[in-house]
């Protein structure tokens, strides 16, 4: 064997992979068994987590300046839009009320204490976004201090955005709904035509920027407008949580083939105040 | 500068995280993912126009905190970030700096980065994403970015490090 084969720089190469290796398949290990990682990485978040909130001020001043300054462009337009709203809002919201008078009056007698859609809500804003292009993850300010579970769901002001991947003690990881990773953890969402008829499946993947609802059990038509909202069928997820509209259907042979194609009702890139919504029964 | 280093790259670290959070509509915008790697800017600067001791250690620690905060997955940036640094100061050993030449290996930086964590991420079976693909949308897009950030903050930087020095 020639010396040269032996020398430094290639067994420190080899070393640094081994070691790369070893940390990806703990790390992953720990994520995908494990609720909350290991301690080191408990603290070092923690750490990262203060830091980050004081560095984030600034910026988030600014951007808060800039869409001020954008908002006011288009005030009037809005205004009017906003104006035409709020009417038909009113009548909802007291139909609201009597419908939840009536289900828990009827919970009651049925004495039912807790069932799929009740969940409690721990509010958290935004700290950072990770900066690659493979995980679409947010950083949020509540961990377990504030009781955040793992695989919660979290919505933001217009619907589902995504689920709890990791939790330390005074931050937590979202990943977005709108995530291509396969391993992810999927949720299980269901649609009701107007003739009542439910329709239950899971969000499959990403095409674009629409989530693609697969694993559909039965065959009947679904309209374009139709709402999609999650069943409470994983377990882990309270039932009722708004996901999105349906933008397009494409059936290709048997029903089992079914795929929706759903436009999320939450925008992903504009996040800044979320509600964890732990379920509770 | 013992001090102001490493506080520079922290700082570096969160504004990554930060600036990808409110300018999220133009990062993420529709088949264009553009990486923030305001993280290795500094660190080239460093390496090219400070005296700064133990970059190499430092760039360790970084990276640790940037797998552990961000991505969750360890080991990840922990080698790649001092790899970058080893690489840059294998290259500058043959030019002397300048804009353009720091430009440049920058952009080499930021390439083989971004290229080794699309690797990677295959790897774990993160992602799916076919070569072509990421070159177009995410490569392109991240190297854009990543040279407009370096022609804005390349003479502040260079006049930190000089006058700290």
């Amino acid at each position: 064997m020639q010396k040269a084969f032996f020398n430094k720089k290639l067994v420190v190469i080899l070393i640094t992979l081994i070691i790369s290796f070893l940390l990806i398949a703990f790390s992953i290990s720990v994520r995908n068994n494990r609720n909350t990682p290991s301690f080191i990485q408990k603290f070092g978040n923690e750490a990262a987590a203060m830091v980050n909130r004081v560095v984030s001020l600034p910026i988030a001043g600014i951007s808060n300046v800039g869409s001020s300054v954008t908002d006011l462009y288009n005030t009037y337009r809005e205004n009017e839009l906003l104006k035409g709203k709020i009417d038909s809002l009113a009548a909802t919201k007291v139909e609201n009320q009597t419908l939840k008078a009536e289900n828990k009056q009827l919970k009651e007698e049925l004495r039912l204490n807790k069932t799929l859609t009740d969940y409690t809500r721990i509010t958290a804003y935004v700290l950072a976004r990770t900066p690659s292009a493979w995980q679409n993850q947010i950083i949020i300010n509540k961990g377990t201090n504030a009781g955040v579970t793992k695989n919660s769901a979290v919505l933001s002001d217009r619907g589902l955005i995504g689920r709890v991947t990791e939790v330390d003690t005074t931050s937590s990881k979202v990943e977005l709904v709108t995530t291509q990773n396969d391993a992810a953890n999927r949720f299980a969402v269901q649609l009701t035509n107007s003739k009542g008829e439910t329709t239950n499946g899971l969000i499959t993947g990403t095409s674009g920027q629409y989530l693609v609802m697969g694993q559909i059990t039965n065959s009947t038509k679904i309209k374009k407008g139709t709402k999609v909202v999650t069943s409470g069928m994983g377990g882990t997820t309270p039932q009722g949580l708004y996901v999105g509209k349906v933008m397009r259907v494409s059936t290709g042979g048997d029903s089992s083939n079914t795929k929706v194609y759903i436009k999320p009702a939450a925008d992903m890139n504009k996040l800044n105040i979320v509600t964890v919504a732990k379920r509770t029964d | 500068m013992k001090y102001l280093f490493p506080l520079g790259l922290f700082i570096a670290l969160f504004l990554d995280g930060s600036l990808s959070l409110h300018l999220a509509q133009f990062l993420f915008a529709p088949n264009v993912f553009m990486e923030s790697r305001l993280l290795l800017l500094w660190l080239i600067m460093a390496v090219c126009y400070s005296d700064a001791r133990n970059i190499f250690l430092w760039s360790v620690i970084v990276g640790f905190f940037f797998d552990s905060y961000y991505t969750g997955v360890l080991g990840l940036f922990t080698v790649m970030l001092p790899l970058m640094v080893y690489l840059t100061r294998e290259i500058m050993n043959y030019f002397t700096v300048s804009f353009i030449v720091v430009l440049l290996v920058y952009l080499i930086d930021v390439t083989v980065l971004t290229g080794l964590f699309y690797w990677a991420n295959i790897l774990i079976g993160f992602t799916t994403v076919s070569i072509a693909d990421f070159i177009g949308q995410v490569l392109g897009p991240t190297l854009a970015y990543n040279l407009a950030w370096y022609v804005v903050l390349f003479f502040p930087l260079k006049r930190f490090f000089e006058k700290f020095a």
